[in-house]
């Protein structure tokens, strides 16, 4: 647990005059689950860009497994498993193109297990992208996303705008990288339930800073037992709170 | 705004204001050229009449062809959304207004047929009129409406096919362009053509109101069953199944998919066009198949210039085609890799195209009886240089084309995967000037003696200001590749290398080919330079890694 796997330290980053992340700071060890909550807007998604090296820091610095994800973009991202809220899987590939496809990119692919993963996920391979219902995509997202078994999964709002199967997929997908020890999860989310059932630990950003990050176990102890929703509101703001079923 | 009519208008005007602004520019230049620079009489026309500057000629021409394009997609929504697709391009989102259909169809094409006639109106009043050369006013204005009318029909309707709308289109300008040149041809009475004209306009916005009615109730014909069977016959090649070898592969493969056979399919489209001109009767004089096997040997290079405008493209997606895909920007692949993928894919849209092409010529001249026209030049040729110089100029000619093909496609990668919509812009607007002044520059060198003169003096040094600039560039390009660590050393110096034997490869060949004393040697060497590609191709990889991490 001691070594991280994301450390971001005094990141800042600017559009023209709005401050979207403002001196942030986050280590993230290897082998638990992360929970990123915050309203719309907040600096989320921003995070994980920089993370994930698709853009680059105004001032601080970030580094993922030790590398610098901007300088080194193949040595971070084939070992991270991402998920965007986007899904912006190429619509004009079938299902089994796009495993073809992804699995040229990482060594480890696992070949039964992403035949495993498309039978539960009842995807048809001669599908195309654009055919499939958006639950559908997230699934075939979901899919290429683990079949490397990644060091570090990273999911975006996964489980917004779709219906609780797909979630519950998504979240099996999570508990599922737990299993495989010593792999790390980045989860945001505005869904505070989905967070509070998955998460070890849970970080809260609003208008660009951290407002309280620790053990979701700590933060629950130092707050009465109360929903993290509740807590969230506290610390955040009523404005600025994310709606519980959003 | 409480009227649909001002809510549309609004719209058009608030998202195409560049377009718009353009328009504006354009006709105040126009307007100030006939007030002060003219003189009281003199008019611009279009032909070498004896009063007619031909080089203002151009000046009108270019902008007004752009613009009349530029209208035609923005009133046909053909901006918004990916033309091949079978679904009506008209915008959906619009469907769920509480407005008729009528008002849909017929707002937009109130103001676009009124502007592209406006366009043409002003351009008569301010450029042509009052002029010696006795231009129609009434029907071209009424053509150029009636060809926008039922350009949105053909947009707004959907299809059953897939890149069906495209090929309706290119058959749709194509004999529009026909009716035109007829016309002219045959001095068709402007009574005549406003007679033939005006009533498609009414007919148009009928077709129109069917296709939005069609397209508000998802109303989509589908005959894509008919191709099921060849569907399933492709899928059984060995190509589709096999697991790609490497991630360069795979990437390679991605790029084709979306954007490797535009080249060859619109090649292949104008081909049997270009060359049915060859059996038409009496066009087998030696002058006529050559300029048509020259428009065809040309026809690559040129439909790369168009192609290129999607192969540069970061993204597929059309809300915003230039930044980049979070899907392709994670790929665990550096930026210098999805480049050489892009490069890899032009190269192969390029031989495919030309192979195409290899292919026609000589089964069109067989066919159409025009091989011996061919043959006795060729022999011509061979008794003035000699057989070695003409084969290697034929070789080095169509290397040159196909090497040209694929610059064409690769050479303003740098634009569009910069992912910055200014400079996208910018550069746009840049060579749009450049495209609108050139021709009246070449008119101006052709017509003055003393230009020539002192064009062709200047000409070495005007070569190694751009050999020189180049080649600055090239350097500044290849430090902050270096710095930023998107190309590795060996890469960088393996390019560098690559790109000194091509110009010294080239400079020997030019060396053989012009060995006069007319041209001095150095000369050779700075066509070299320039002719071989270094600046804008190295800057891609620098572009897109601006775009990926931005």
């Amino acid at each position: 647990m001691s070594e991280s796997v994301i450390r971001v330290t005094e990141l800042t980053r600017r559009f023209g005059v709005t401050t979207a992340l403002a001196s942030v700071s986050l280590s993230l060890p290897r082998g638990a689950v992360y929970g990123l909550v915050g309203a719309n807007g907040a600096g989320k998604t921003t995070l994980i860009k920089h993370i994930l090296g698709l853009l680059r820091a105004d001032s601080g610095s970030v580094r993922v497994f030790g590398l610098d994800p901007v300088a080194d973009p193949v040595g971070v991202l084939s070992r991270i498993g991402y998920l965007s809220e986007e899904n912006d899987l190429p619509g004009w590939m079938r299902v089994d193109e796009i495993i073809r496809y992804s699995r040229a990119f990482y060594p480890a692919w696992d070949d039964v297990y992403a035949e495993e993963l498309r039978q539960s996920f009842a995807l048809d391979p001669a599908a195309k992208i654009k055919h499939l219902s958006k639950g559908q995509k997230a699934r075939a997202g979901l899919l290429i996303s683990l079949a490397y078994r990644p060091e570090l999964l990273v999911l975006d709002e996964p489980s917004s705008g779709l219906d609780p199967i797909v979630r519950r997929d998504i979240l099996g997908a999570v508990i599922r990288t737990i299993a495989d020890e010593g792999r790390t999860v980045l989860f945001s989310s505005h869904l505070l339930d989905e967070v509070e059932e998955v998460a070890d630990h849970v970080t809260m950003i609003s208008r660009g800073t951290i407002v309280l990050s620790d053990r979701l176990d700590a933060i629950k102890a130092s707050h009465g037992g109360r929903s993290l929703a509740e807590i969230f509101v506290a610390h955040a703001g009523a404005a600025a709170a994310p709606s519980p079923d959003a | 705004m409480r009227s649909v009519g001002v809510a549309i208008a609004w719209e058009f005007c608030q998202r195409y204001r560049w377009g718009l602004l353009a328009l504006i520019g354009y006709l105040l230049v126009m307007m100030t050229t006939d007030l002060l620079i003219l003189e009281p009489g003199q008019a611009v026309g279009w032909d070498g009449s004896p009063n007619i500057p031909p080089r203002f000629a151009a000046a009108v021409a270019v902008p007004v062809t752009l613009l009349t394009y530029y209208f035609l997609a923005v009133f046909s929504f053909g901006l918004a959304g990916d033309v091949a697709a079978r679904e009506s391009q008209y915008p959906a989102r619009l469907f769920t207004l509480p407005v008729t259909t009528a008002a849909l169809a017929g707002w937009p094409m109130l103001y676009g047929t009124a502007t592209l006639a406006g366009l043409w109106l002003a351009t008569t009043r301010f450029v042509v009129w009052p002029s010696g050369v006795d231009l129609p006013l009434i029907w071209p204005a009424l053509f150029v409406a009636a060809s926008l009318a039922w350009t949105q029909v053909l947009m707004w309707m959907a299809y059953g096919l897939p890149g069906l709308r495209v090929v309706v289109a290119v058959f749709w300008l194509a004999t529009l362009a026909a009716i035109v040149f007829t016309a002219i041809d045959r001095r068709v009475s402007e009574s005549v053509m406003a007679a033939t004209l005006a009533p498609q306009l009414p007919l148009a916005y009928l077709a129109a109101r069917f296709a939005v009615a069609r397209a508000r109730r998802g109303d989509v014909p589908d005959w894509r069953g008919i191709f099921v069977r060849l569907g399933r016959l492709a899928d059984v090649l060995p190509r589709r199944r096999a697991d790609f070898r490497s991630a360069a592969r795979a990437q390679a493969w991605f790029e084709w998919q979306r954007h490797g056979r535009s080249l060859p399919v619109w090649v292949g489209i104008l081909l049997p066009f270009e060359l049915a001109l060859l059996f038409v009767a009496g066009n087998d004089t030696p002058s006529l198949v050559a300029y048509t096997l020259a428009g065809v040997l040309l026809t690559p290079p040129f439909m790369a210039a168009f192609v290129a405008a999607s192969v540069r493209t970061a993204n597929g997606s059309a809300g915003d085609a230039y930044r980049m895909a979070p899907f392709t920007a994670t790929r665990p692949l550096t930026s210098a890799a999805l480049i050489a993928a892009k490069l890899r894919m032009a190269m192969w849209s390029t031989l495919a195209a030309w192979l195409l092409v290899l292919v026609a010529i000589p089964a069109a001249l067989t066919l159409s009886g025009t091989w011996p026209v061919v043959v006795e030049r060729a022999h011509a040729l061979r008794d003035g240089i000699g057989a070695p110089r003409v084969a290697v100029v034929g070789l080095l000619g169509l290397s040159g084309l196909i090497a040209w093909t694929w610059k064409q496609l690769v050479q303003t990668l740098y634009v569009g995967l910069s992912g910055r919509t200014w400079l996208i812009r910018t550069i746009t607007v840049v060579t749009m000037t450049v495209l609108i002044f050139i021709e009246p520059i070449v008119q101006w060198i052709r017509e003055s003696d003393d230009a020539r003169v002192a064009l062709w003096n200047a000409l070495p040094w005007i070569l190694a200001v751009l050999a020189f600039s180049k080649t600055s560039i090239a350097a500044w390009i290849a430090t902050r590749l270096h710095r930023s660590r998107v190309l590795s050393d060996r890469a960088l110096v393996t390019g560098a290398a690559g790109w000194l034997v091509a110009v010294l490869a080239l400079y020997g060949l030019f060396a053989w080919l012009f060995s006069t004393p007319l041209i001095p040697r150095y000369v050779l060497v700075l066509v070299a330079v320039m002719a071989v590609p270094l600046a804008r191709v190295s800057a891609a990889p620098l572009a897109l890694a601006w775009n990926r991490h931005r």
